[in-house]
């Protein structure tokens, strides 16, 4: 055992460590000549390996190490035998995908060069670097650039797609990023995804020693398990010192240390007290280079490895296309070259898929004509100028289409988590809320007359936001009732929007002021104008009429208030709400025009201030509009007593003001006005009412 | 080409050299080396750019991890174009100068504009004042 391991040990001492070791980093194209058989091979040597590995190296490297001699299939002795030094082969990028320590990472760093073919060396080299007992276990990390600096050339080989295993490299780190607790980093929403995907097969990695003989969820749960004993008895703080450039000597590689590091939350079932909670930047780095979380929904774990993207069931692949320019793009970028930027590629290529992958599941969405409308409209709209163009003729070309994988979205997550005794929020960025803005709870003040001004508008604010979002959604309830639908589903659709109607309702009224005052403090701002505005369609008429009368009795504080001007935003809507009173109705609203003050003689304060008021004024000229409409029409008024005298009355009294004061200029001006005054006034008022409303209109109100 | 059609991505950003304006008004050119999902970018080689009129000044910076969230915008770098022959590079110390001053200018100006308008009664709107949110 250690005869065999010694000269071996001190040829590996006299070669340069890895990583400085670049020049004999195996290469994926020339040394590798691996095909999709053998890969599957490779596979349940593998297993064994893994197997036999788990056995040897599991509570004590000492005492088991012997029994590995014997074993002709022993990767160390063999190991043992083979010099290392190798050719040079070309040196590799440490982020090309098909170095193949990556995706077997812990497991190769002792296979014989010659029987696996390709990344031994600087597997070997790791092992001899990482003999340090603190050393957990070694994964291929990302060397540091100075020491290969001028060994890294680009290959440029990063191949989506081929000679690569990436079942086992997914679920490796899908068990990781499962079980690793704590960490901010770690996307929920991806991994809820991944949950909703594959809801059984945590557990089951860690808790037997050979969880799945065939399966590739086997790696990642012998690894899981594996490392849970070494975890348990090494001081688990010293995962931190471990990066890949740090010097270690060698010894005796394979008797005091595993050569294993999992980096990265180590899940570990047995709560180990000493294990750092939260990741330390130098694993969050680490994290983020080789070992970052893949989003696996796109693999099942019993996928064939030999294939490698297969997607279950619905969901879709990357467009041919797609998958066509990507592999142009590598042989272009192949083609590049070599003597440039030293420092490129250090995003590697997996990473980059990743964040494709990420970012195409962002771009799902159930209602794509309306999320990503122009998108599908320019496509749509590509495509019938092809169908058009290409009628008869064959191959007609497909304009490149995204097609994103269809993944289950998550339905509810918690974008703002409250860890246990901390003092606030968190709040956790996930491709769907990159930023979430943790709400500032405000001190409830119980007593209104507490607040401050500033609060009591912020208040309002507030609530006229939230209410708007209600109404939106209202709108969009009507809209779609005009698409067709189910008669169940208009029912029910109706409800709920009457629902919500109701509610904005109820909550537009505040409910400490009076009966009269209720819906002044959303009136007064102009977005809860708008509000209301957009709400009177669908309110009842008596609720409209309600709105109405409150705002025709509150007409002065409304006008004077009115600093931006935004009334006249209600007047369409309220116009409508006129136009279907009735009479009784009418003069009800009418009186409040003409109150006057108990101590004023000159007429109502009311309507001299409308006739300032472009709002006011306009409200006005539709509310006689609709008077004079009633009366002329045939249908039957149904009034209550009194009505024709105040009717009179208001007329009169309306003319008598108008006559005498400027007049703004209104929003619409009826065209039965004057008719109605023709009625019942003298011409010499006519004439003079005439003159004043052409002149704030500027053209004639009436043909005289 | 873009990996996904009918999208915009910074994967075919990586490598090359670009400016970035960030929203504190800071101009960093440099290589991009890295993204995430949430545009996050690691930029190596950075330089921060400080214009003064027609100056500007190279402060070198190293590597900077920019979070996403701050960037306005983010430009390719044609290092084939021949550079702007309008703008004149001076040394830090100068263009620092140069800023420190305008700064002081901007002030000026600020505090006059705001001690005319109170004498005249009037006020620019805070935030906090206005009505829509």
């Amino acid at each position: 055992m250690t005869d065999s391991e010694q000269p071996e040990t001190e040829t590996a001492v006299s070669q340069p460590q890895w990583p400085e070791n670049g020049g004999q980093w195996s290469d994926e194209e020339g040394g590798a000549g691996m095909d999709e058989c053998g890969l599957a091979e490779m596979a349940e040597e593998d297993e064994e390996i893994d197997i036999y590995n788990n056995e040897t190296f599991g509570m004590d490297m000492d005492t088991e190490v012997g029994d590995t001699e014997g074993d002709p299939t022993n990767p160390l002795f063999k190991f043992g035998e083979k010099p290392p030094a190798p050719p040079a082969l070309p040196s590799l990028s440490p982020s090309s995908p098909s170095f193949s320590p990556r995706a077997r990472p812990q497991l190769r760093v002792q296979g014989p060069p010659g029987r696996r073919g390709r990344g031994q060396r600087g597997g070997q080299a790791m092992a001899q670097m990482f003999e340090d007992p603190a050393v957990v276990r070694t994964v291929e990390g990302r060397p540091s650039l100075q020491s290969l600096d001028s060994a890294i050339v680009d290959v440029g080989s990063v191949s989506y797609w081929d000679d690569l295993d990436p079942d086992a490299w997914m679920l490796s780190s899908y068990e990781r990023t499962r079980h690793a607790s704590g960490s901010v980093l770690q996307d929920p929403a991806i991994v809820c995804v991944m949950d909703s995907h594959a809801p059984g097969r945590g557990p089951n990695y860690l808790d037997s020693h050979y969880p799945f003989s065939n399966s590739s969820g086997r790696r990642g749960g012998l690894r899981g398990s594996y490392s849970n004993r070494p975890f348990g008895q090494r001081c688990p703080s010293q995962i931190n010192t471990m990066l890949p450039s740090s010097p270690i000597v060698s010894r005796r590689p394979f008797t005091t240390q595993q050569p294993y590091n999992q980096v990265g939350g180590l899940p570990s079932p047995r709560p180990c007290p000493s294990t750092p909670q939260p990741l330390t930047p130098k694993m969050m780095q680490l994290r983020f280079g080789a070992n970052s979380p893949r989003p696996s929904p796109f693999y099942s774990p019993s996928s064939n490895r030999v294939q490698r993207f297969r997607f279950p069931g619905p969901v879709t692949q990357l467009h041919p296309q797609h998958r066509r320019l990507l592999s142009q793009r590598q042989q272009r970028s192949q083609r590049k070259p070599d003597s440039w930027d030293p420092y490129c590629n250090l995003m590697s290529a997996k990473e980059k898929e990743w964040i494709i992958r990420l970012q195409m599941i962002q771009l799902q969405s159930e209602n794509p004509h309306l999320d990503d409308y122009y998108y599908q409209e320019y496509y749509r709209r590509m495509e019938a100028k092809l169908a058009e163009e290409e009628l008869g003729m064959r191959g007609k070309r497909e304009p490149p289409k995204l097609t994103t994988p269809y993944v289950t979205k998550m339905d509810s997550y918690t974008p703002v988590v409250h860890i246990e005794g901390s003092l606030g929020q968190v709040a956790v960025s996930t491709c769907f809320s990159p930023r979430r803005a943790i709400n500032a709870v405000a001190a409830h003040c119980p007593h209104e007359e507490l607040k401050d001004i500033r609060q009591q508008r912020l208040d309002v604010l507030k609530k006229i936001e939230k209410l708007f979002m209600v109404l939106l959604e209202v709108e969009e309830g009507q809209r779609m009732k005009a698409q067709v639908l189910g008669e169940g589903e208009e029912k029910g659709l109706m409800e709920k929007t009457e629902i919500k109607v109701e509610y904005i309702y109820s909550q537009l009224q505040h409910p400490d002021l009076e009966a009269e005052e209720e819906f002044l403090p959303c009136l007064l701002v102009s977005k809860g104008k708008q509000l209301l505005a957009r709400l009177l369609p669908f309110l009842s008429h008596d609720a409209a009429l309600k709105v109405l009368s409150m705002v025709t009795s509150h007409l002065p504080v409304l006008m004077s208030r009115d600093a931006d001007e935004s009334l006249p935003v209600l007047y369409p809507s309220l116009r409508i709400v006129i136009g279907g009173m009735t009479f009784s109705q009418l003069i009800g609203v009418l009186k409040d025009f003409t109150t006057s003050l108990p101590d004023s003689s000159d007429g109502s304060v009311c309507l001299s201030l409308v006739c300032q008021s472009k709002f006011g004024l306009s409200l006005l000229y539709a509310l006689l509009s609709q008077g004079e409409r009633l009366l002329s029409s045939d249908v039957p008024l149904e009034p209550s007593i009194g009505d024709f005298e105040t009717w009179t009355d208001t007329v009169f009294l309306v003319a008598s003001q108008l006559s005498q004061s400027a007049l703004v200029e209104p929003l619409l001006l009826p065209s039965n006005l004057l008719t109605l005054f023709c009625r019942y006034l003298d011409k010499r008022t006519i004439h003079q009412l005439k003159s004043n409303m052409e002149s704030a209109t500027g053209y004639l109100a009436l043909p005289s | 080409m873009n990996y996904m059609p009918g999208t915009a991505s910074l994967i075919d950003d990586i490598d090359k050299k670009h400016l970035v304006l960030l929203r504190d008004g800071r101009t960093l050119i440099g290589f991009l080396r890295s993204i995430d999902q949430f545009a996050n970018l690691v930029f190596h080689q950075t330089v921060e750019r400080i214009h003064v009129g027609k100056k500007f000044g190279d402060i070198p910076r190293g590597i900077f991890i920019v979070r996403g969230e701050n960037v306005v915008l983010l430009g390719e770098i044609d290092v084939d174009k021949l550079c702007d022959n309008v703008l004149q590079q001076v040394s830090i110390e100068e263009i620092l100068e140069e800023q420190r001053l305008q700064q002081q200018a901007k002030q000026k100006t600020e505090k006059a504009k705001v001690t005319a308008l109170k004498d005249r009664g009037l006020s620019i709107p805070k935030a906090d004042n206005l009505d829509e949110y």
